[in-house]
């Protein structure tokens, strides 16, 4: 092809120059014969061929469309002077191909960065940065909800005043006058309630704004938070620090209570580290790292973990304080009496951390009391870990405890009336705030209030001004990753509903009202970036170098810490934890994770009060039972879930829930742990009782029977083991000839010993596919649309049993039963092994799934995929069929992105290779557990992972020829929990 | 096939001497022509025309919102529509049974009863072929099972058993239709010369094709009919064995076995000898048709469902060994869940319903006993309902890995559509009572005949 | 031959008389016979004509057609027409053809039996002579009818009238033509 579409085109537009009416069209008509335009066609349209009959006209007509009106439109698309990320700068990506931003979407304050994939300037997929250190590719499966969540049709619309429909002219209006009163005292009286955040941009407006007002008082509050973290650094180190765990440096972890493969902002950070580490063990001779875990609730890290050792959350800082003793050489403190069982692993791990000093990481969760926490690092900083395991820098979050009070503070303030005006932005106390605080109460002494968030929240309905926020995808902003790496966040599409971003309303609150985000980004940057690096960092999604500064010669201060008095060890204790799909009630509105199976229960649209099958036993609790739990004048009500492996006396109730103001999704399902939650001892209350009231509550799960029996679909090998030969021939016996498949056989690899059960691959697949949302009903009767699917076992003694999870996708056997079912040809075989689903052709016999082994056929009972709102039809994928009612449909491996590499390859006319395709799922999985790509390139990782001595299909002596397979899961069986 | 002589047999009818005849088409052509039980039969029409409603009013709801209204799930996506279907299309089979084998292996007997028992099987056949209709995701393409030339240059696939049971049901429904009318004919033509008003003549005229009973026609008459009848048989067999194929062909635990189709058939003919024995009993009473449907005539239905119970009762022990036999674990998990797991009481309740109150048909006393057969045989209906079920849901519901296993519990809108057929059924079953001669006159005659010949 | 006579009709009350007449008939030589009964008599139809020996033939040809029709099409439409792979199976999957070609062939073979069966009787015809008759609706109840058609080159009014009363016929009817 000579010379690109554009110039072709610019140059066939300079033959028209002056042409007018019907010489216009004669030389219209030369041009669509000529062979240049022929080249523009093949450009646009690879193999492109007319019939010869009313070929002149077709070509005309073209030529007229291309050159006269220009290549198909654009859109609305996205802001001005945002970037497209692309190979070479000269060179934006043609109208009809999706673009993507390097952006970054917020989580906890932290940056999650992404490629942001828009059509037509609808971002409708977002993929990991695979340039970007902290992703590699890889996000959790809040990120990819965020694409949900821009749409969502219930997010705040307009500002409003004592909750009428207000303007943003007069929310200016209100702001100047205030900010009158203010300046007049300097601030006095005026508080501003943050959540912490990673943004340098926000934070230099704020210590701007302080300026104007010293005596302005800041207040910060995250629900779920690490504050407790930073001041063990503090007790620990005398001084505030960021703390990060680099899990590929570590061969031994023991983990007292961090849940570091859980969800949350270091989620993906870890689960990388682990990876790679845990991935080495796989090739013979390499050290695996080893995970030694004692936890009172089941989390992924415990389902992972090689020993897992239960112990109530209570009893974690005695066995801290006697790992410390025993590994310690100073300020310890006189190490408690602990059980003969516990001093036995105890000590084994000690023995094991001493003899990896230096590899070795000893994580203590960051729910527990500081002291304890501080304990922790200092061992870990006396077996020489600190900079290897443990890496310190200078704080990445801001406010620290320096800059702002606590909400505690903050409700003293407002209930003893010192509070004249406050300002809440983004948090949303009035639902998060712990019960005995009484933070409504204390609010409504205020005379002014203002709210800026997302949604018309619990507390903008207690606030006299709501504004409403732009999301992180439809703003200019920065923000920080875990390492304190930078991402300029560059808008995706033009604010949806009319809110302005946050930077935008703190130069409201600074008496800027007219100051635009772009700007106050960009100022912020101006002395870092000059224009060119600032258009580079645009385009590749960070800003390098700006990795918090490690914080070396780092002396643990000498001060002995003394443990906080425990609990009384009678009655039960109640852990309170972040639920697992919608955190902490931030993404509450979210259908997508409302509907994600949480890991372990694979449990939707609920929380539940998790307690163990001996306490179930002893209380008469059954599943699904609705139970109360006393504590103290403290009560709470919400069903009952039996979990294996749960402490005896250890309850779980997960916060998020009980909503009361959100949208028309989250509203008023489960029950609320916030207020039950005491502001003191925010994730531990002990002598608690429960009891049944004899009510039942429906919970929706899409996995009712977790228990492995007879048949094992998670197979075992032992470390450094094979699984046992398979009678490969028996297997593959068949009666039929072979069909070949000569160019490309796609295959996929799911690796069990990497495989996290973090759900990512479960939503990337959901945002990626147009796979509905069904609701609780549809998935309490089993008619959940998930094309990809994680089951999560437990084997072995309920009360301590091993966990494991295997993501099943369709199989696309190469013997498919479901297609010889099929009577109308909808379900039939690609040449390139693909088992396809013809949705325009399905009649809806379901025979299909009838005789599917594996059940992964999903079926739209009703008109599942119309949208609540016309607004959220948008965040389809355009390149992916939405499925009607009464029709089949499942895992494609995405077929879509297959053909569109198909295209590209015949564009550059060069053979499609195996690795020019990845599916939603392997892209997103942040261990890279999931392996796509063509059986037959025996370098490709799929072929070389099918020869590996832990590899096995699912049911395959059913003869079906499974193309997704997987490889066993290593852990020394029988012997299990000796460390 | 006439060569074999005819068996000889104890005399069935017991008719006036010298006017048997006469009797024959008085007792059989008043039934159309003034019509004597007016008000019980308006009861049971209403009765039946109510759930008919009730069919139009689900089918309404089922297709304007879609198959959610059912209780199916993944993985049960086949619920009581197909079971429903196997078990009407069983209950048809009896009536081609009855007339085609018996005709051919000259049961005389069998001439006072195909004829109401051929209608039964055109509407249980039809209620079968319509229930995976409803059933259908997206209904209004059911044609795309058709092989029919069309604009999208596609075939139906005809590995699939689906395609297969289409066309056998597609034959079966025509046959049964030609066999039920050519057999009508000559009885058309002597309800024709009863009729003593225009209107029943007119009709039944043109319906009798102008049949005059020339001994040449009844002669090509009768070697069609045999041919027919000859042709039938196999068609009745493959046509169960293909509605049992449509499971059998999945690799699903419980359905995946060769002993499905000879089990399928032989409970296809024992739960139709049920329903005919209910009919023939209330046609019996309610039109004191005690010389035509005789007491033997009932003893003899009652053997033939001894016998073919038994033969059912084989296919659940074969079954049941062979899932035992394979060593298959999932095999042996659902037998265990029909046995003793979850489906023990539909499991039990099919075995007790079909084989225990079965076993007083061995003694002549209940035998001939219109109430305790009517009893015995509406329980093997029951029975064999519950057969159907539990083979179609247990094999689902758990069938390979414990993450999907799931239930299933029909809705209202499920039972809608199944009593909503069953009142189908009746509707047209009161019809053909009312305005066509239900019993086959011509052909008791001949049994009479012939009787008087052989003893 | 008196043009407005069909023939001549003998009525018998019971089958046995109604052979014995017609055999009497044909040895006198007459053959433009027929007879009309409530029931199939057995041996009547082969003494009096068509034999109808040609539908057994008929309904094999048919059934084979079906049969034959099935497979082709089936063979065609997987292995010409739309060749696709579906479940690893062969693209001429034989065994799973059987049964609908099966179900053709019935469908052919009971089809040409029957339409066989209609055209050899000239059926549906509604009006015919002998409905003339008054007595002859009885022929689907409990008479029995001989009947001599007035084309017979032997058929004489009153000899054949004379002759069918001395077979002991009840009445003998004259049908009128049409």
């Amino acid at each position: 092809m000579t010379g690109r579409p554009e110039r072709e085109i610019a140059a066939l537009r300079a033959q028209l120059q002056g042409e007018r009416g019907p010489r216009l069209w004669r030389s219209l008509e030369e041009i669509a014969e000529s062979p240049a335009f022929a080249r523009v066609l093949g450009a646009e349209f690879g193999g492109f061929a007319l019939p010869e009959a009313g070929r002149r006209d077709v070509l005309r007509a073209m030529a007229a469309s291309i050159l006269l009106a220009g290549l198909p439109g654009c859109g609305k698309g996205p802001p001005d002077a945002v970037l497209p990320r692309v190979a070479d700068p000269a060179d934006d990506p043609p109208p009809d191909r999706p673009r993507q931003y390097a952006t970054a979407v917020t989580f906890e304050g932290f940056a999650r960065p992404v490629l942001a994939t828009t059509y037509a300037g609808r971002p409708v997929k977002l993929e990991g940065n695979p340039d970007h250190p902290a992703s590699r590719g890889a996000t959790d499966a809040f990120t990819q909800a965020a694409v949900l969540e821009l749409y969502d049709p219930d997010r705040s619309q307009s500002p409003t005043l004592l909750g009428k429909e207000s303007g943003w002219d007069q929310a200016v209006q209100a702001m100047v006058t205030a900010r009158r009163d203010w300046l007049r005292n300097g601030g006095e009286g005026v508080r501003l309630l943050v959540e912490p955040t990673t943004s340098p941009t926000f934070r230099r407006q704020i210590e701007a704004l302080r300026q104007q007002l010293p005596q302005l008082r800041l207040h910060a509050f995250e629900p779920v938070g690490k504050e407790r973290r930073e001041a063990a650094a503090r007790l620990a180190f005398g001084r505030p620090l960021a703390l990060r765990y680099a899990l590929e440096h570590a061969a031994v972890v023991v983990s007292l209570e961090d849940d570091l493969l859980g969800p949350g902002p270091a989620q993906v950070d870890h689960a990388l580290g682990w990876s790679a580490r845990r991935r080495g063990g796989h090739d013979a001779g390499a050290e695996a790292i080893r995970l030694h875990v004692a936890e009172s609730t089941p989390t992924l890290t415990g389902a992972m973990a090689d020993t897992r050792r239960i112990v109530p959350s209570a009893r974690i800082p005695a066995l801290v304080a006697v790992l410390a003793a025993a590994l310690g050489r100073d300020g310890a403190p006189a190490a408690p009496e602990l059980s003969a069982d516990e001093r036995g692993f105890v000590s084994s791990w000690a023995s094991e951390l001493r003899a990896h000093r230096g590899e070795a990481l000893l994580a203590v969760g960051a729910h527990q009391p500081p002291e304890v926490q501080a304990l922790a690092l200092r061992v870990n900083a006396q077996l020489g870990q600190l900079g290897r395991t443990l890496l310190a820098s200078e704080p990445v979050v801001w406010p620290g405890a320096e800059a702002a009070g606590t909400l505690q503070e903050l409700v003293a303030d407002m209930a003893a009336g010192r509070v004249q005006a406050l300002v809440v932005l983004g948090a949303n106390p009035a639902y998060t705030a712990p019960g005995d605080l009484d933070f409504t109460a204390a609010l409504q002494k205020v005379p002014w209030r203002l709210h800026a968030g997302l949604h018309r929240d619990e507390t903008a309905g207690f606030c006299h001004w709501h504004l409403p926020l732009a999301h992180p995808l439809e703003s200019w902003s920065d923000a920080r990753t875990v390492d304190g790496t930078a991402t300029i966040l560059q808008p995706t599409v033009r604010p949806l509903f009319g809110g302005r971003s946050v930077h935008e309303v703190v130069a409201l609150l600074a008496g800027d009202p007219w100051a635009r985000d772009r700007e106050i980004v960009r100022a912020t940057w101006r002395d870092r970036l000059d224009d060119d690096a600032w258009r580079a960092a645009l385009r590749q999604g960070f800003v390098p170098g700006t990795a918090a500064a490690p914080v070396g010669d780092l002396a643990p201060s000498p001060a002995p810490i003394g443990l906080p008095p425990a609990g009384g060890d009678r009655g039960l204790e109640v852990v309170i934890r972040p639920d697992p799909s919608i955190w902490d009630g931030r993404f509450a509105n979210c259908a997508w994770l409302q509907e994600l199976p949480k890991p372990l229960t694979k449990l939707t649209w609920d929380n539940v009060l998790l307690v163990s099958p001996a306490l179930a036993a002893e209380r008469g609790l059954a599943t699904g039972d609705v139970a109360r739990i006393t504590l103290g004048d403290r009560e709470l009500r919400g069903p009952v879930w039996v979990q294996p492996g749960q402490a005896a006396h250890t309850v779980t109730a997960h916060l998020g829930y009980g909503r009361k103001r959100i949208g028309r999704v989250g509203q008023g399902i489960g029950y609320d742990a916030y207020a039950f939650r005491a502001s003191t001892k925010p994730w531990l209350g002990t002598g608690a009782e429960i009891a049944a009231t004899g009510d039942r509550h429906e919970l929706a799960t899409t996995q009712p029977h977790h228990r492995m029996d007879e048949y094992r679909p998670v197979r075992l090998v032992a470390p450094g083991k094979a699984l046992e030969a398979r009678p490969e021939e028996e297997n593959q016996a068949s009666l039929y000839p072979d069909w070949d498949y000569p160019e490309i056989a796609w295959a996929m690899v799911i690796d069990l010993d990497l495989c996290i059960g973090c759900n990512a691959c479960v939503l990337a697949c959901q945002a990626e596919n147009n796979v509905p949302s069904v609701g609780k009903h549809e998935i309490g009767m089993g008619r959940e649309m998930h094309w990809l699917r994680v089951d999560a076992y437990h084997d072995g003694d309920p009360l301590d049993p091993s966990f494991y999870f295997q993501p099943v996708p369709c199989m696309h056997c190469e013997k498919a039963p479901c297609e010889v079912g099929c009577p109308v040809n909808a379900a039939v075989h690609t040449p390139d092994g693909l088992n396809a689903q013809v949705y325009n052709r399905c009649v809806g016999t379901r025979t299909c799934s009838s005789y599917c082994p594996y059940k992964v056929r999903r079926f739209n009972w009703f008109e599942y995929a119309k949208p609540a709102e016309p607004i959220v039809a948008a965040h389809y994928n355009p390149e992916v069929t939405v499925r009607a009612r009464g029709v089949m449909e499942k895992c494609t491996y995405c077929i879509q992105r297959i053909a569109r590499a198909r295209i590209d390859a015949a564009l550059e006319d060069r053979p499609l290779k195996g690795s020019d395709v990845i599916t939603a799922c392997a892209a997103v999985c942040p261990t890279t557990a999931i392996r796509f790509g063509d059986r037959n390139d025996g370098a490709s990782e799929v072929a070389r992972a099918q020869k590996s001595p832990r590899h096995y299909g699912l049911l395959e002596e059913l003869g079906v020829r499974p193309r997704t397979t997987y490889l066993a899961r290593i852990a020394d069986q029988g012997e299990k929990g000796e460390g | 096939m006439a060569a074999a002589s005819p068996p000889r047999q104890r005399r069935i009818y017991r008719l006036p001497e010298g006017h048997e005849f006469r009797t024959v088409t008085e007792q059989v052509a008043a039934i159309p022509l003034h019509y004597p039980q007016r008000l019980r039969w308006w009861l049971g029409f209403i009765g039946s025309s109510l759930l008919l409603g009730l069919l139009i009013v689900s089918a309404a709801y089922l297709f304007s919102e879609g198959i959610g209204v059912w209780g199916n799930t993944i993985p049960v996506n086949w619920g009581i529509a197909i079971s429903n279907t196997v078990w009407f299309i069983g209950i048809g089979h009896a009536g081609t049974f009855i007339s085609a084998l018996l005709l051919l292996t000259q049961q005389h007997w069998r001439n006072s009863l195909n004829r109401f028992a051929e209608a039964m099987t055109l509407l249980a056949a039809t209620c079968a072929a319509s229930y995976p209709l409803f059933h259908l995701g997206r209904p209004f393409f059911f044609y795309w099972v058709v092989p029919y030339p069309n604009t999208m240059a596609l075939w139906p696939q005809f590995r699939s058993p689906l395609v297969w049971d289409f066309f056998a049901f597609a034959t079966y429904i025509t046959v049964s239709l030609i066999f039920w009318y050519i057999g009508l004919v000559p009885d058309l033509a002597a309800v024709r010369d009863r009729a003593t008003r225009r209107l029943p003549q007119v009709l039944f005229g043109i319906f009798a094709l102008g049949w005059r009973g020339s001994a040449v026609h009844w002669e090509r008459w009768r070697r069609a009919y045999l041919l027919v009848a000859v042709v039938a048989l196999p068609l009745v067999v493959s046509v169960h064995s293909g509605v049992s194929l449509l499971f059998a062909v999945g690799q699903i635990p419980g359905w995946h076995t060769t002993v499905f189709p000879p089990y399928f058939v032989l409970g296809a003919v024992f739960s139709g000898f049920a329903v005919v024995i209910m009919i023939a009993i209330t046609l019996r009473h309610a039109f004191r048709l005690y010389d035509l449907v005789t007491r033997r005539h009932l003893e003899l239905l009652g053997l033939w469902l001894l016998a073919t119970g038994w033969m059912t009762a084989y296919g659940y022990l074969a079954d049941a060994f062979m899932a035992w036999y394979s060593g298959d674990s999932f095999e042996r998990g659902t037998l265990l869940d029909r046995l003793a797991g979850p489906f023990w009481p539909i499991y039990w309740g099919a075995v007790i319903c079909n084989f225990v109150p079965l076993q007083a048909l061995w003694f002549p006393r209940p035998r001939r006993s219109s109430f305790v057969l009517f009893v015995i045989a509406f329980l093997v209906t029951v029975g064999m309902w519950f057969e159907r079920y539990m083979l179609v849901i247990s094999g689902l519901f758990r069938d390979f890995l414990p993450s999907s296993w799931g239930g299933y519990v029909p809705t209202f809108w499920d039972w809608g559509i199944f009593f909503g057929l069953i009142g189908f059924f009746l509707f047209f079953f009161f019809l053909f009572v009312r305005f066509l001669p239900a019993v086959s006159m011509f052909e008791i005659k001949e049994a009479v005949w012939e009787e008087e010949h052989d003893t | 031959m008196t043009p407005e006579l069909y023939g001549l009709m003998a009525e018998f009350d019971h089958p046995t008389g109604l052979v014995a007449a017609a055999e009497a008939a044909r040895e006198e030589g007459y053959r433009a016979l027929d007879a009309y009964t409530p029931i199939p008599v057995g041996d009547l139809g082969p003494l009096l004509g068509d034999p109808g020996s040609r539908l057994p033939v008929l309904t094999f040809i048919g059934g084979a057609l079906g049969a034959a029709g099935g497979l082709f099409m089936q063979w065609y439409a997987d292995v010409i027409d739309y060749t696709i792979n579906i479940g690893g199976r062969p693209l001429a999957s034989w065994p799973a053809f059987v049964l609908p070609a099966f179900e053709l062939g019935v469908l052919g073979a009971v089809g040409f039996a029957v339409s066989g069966m209609l055209i050899a009787n000239r059926l549906p015809r509604l009006h015919h002579p002998v409905f003339a008759v008054d007595r002859f609706r009885l022929a689907s109840e409990d008479r029995f009818f001989l009947c001599i058609r007035a084309d017979d080159p032997r058929f004489d009014r009153k000899d054949t009238r004379a002759f069918l009363e001395h077979q002991g016929a009840k009445h003998v009817h004259e049908v009128p033509a049409c």
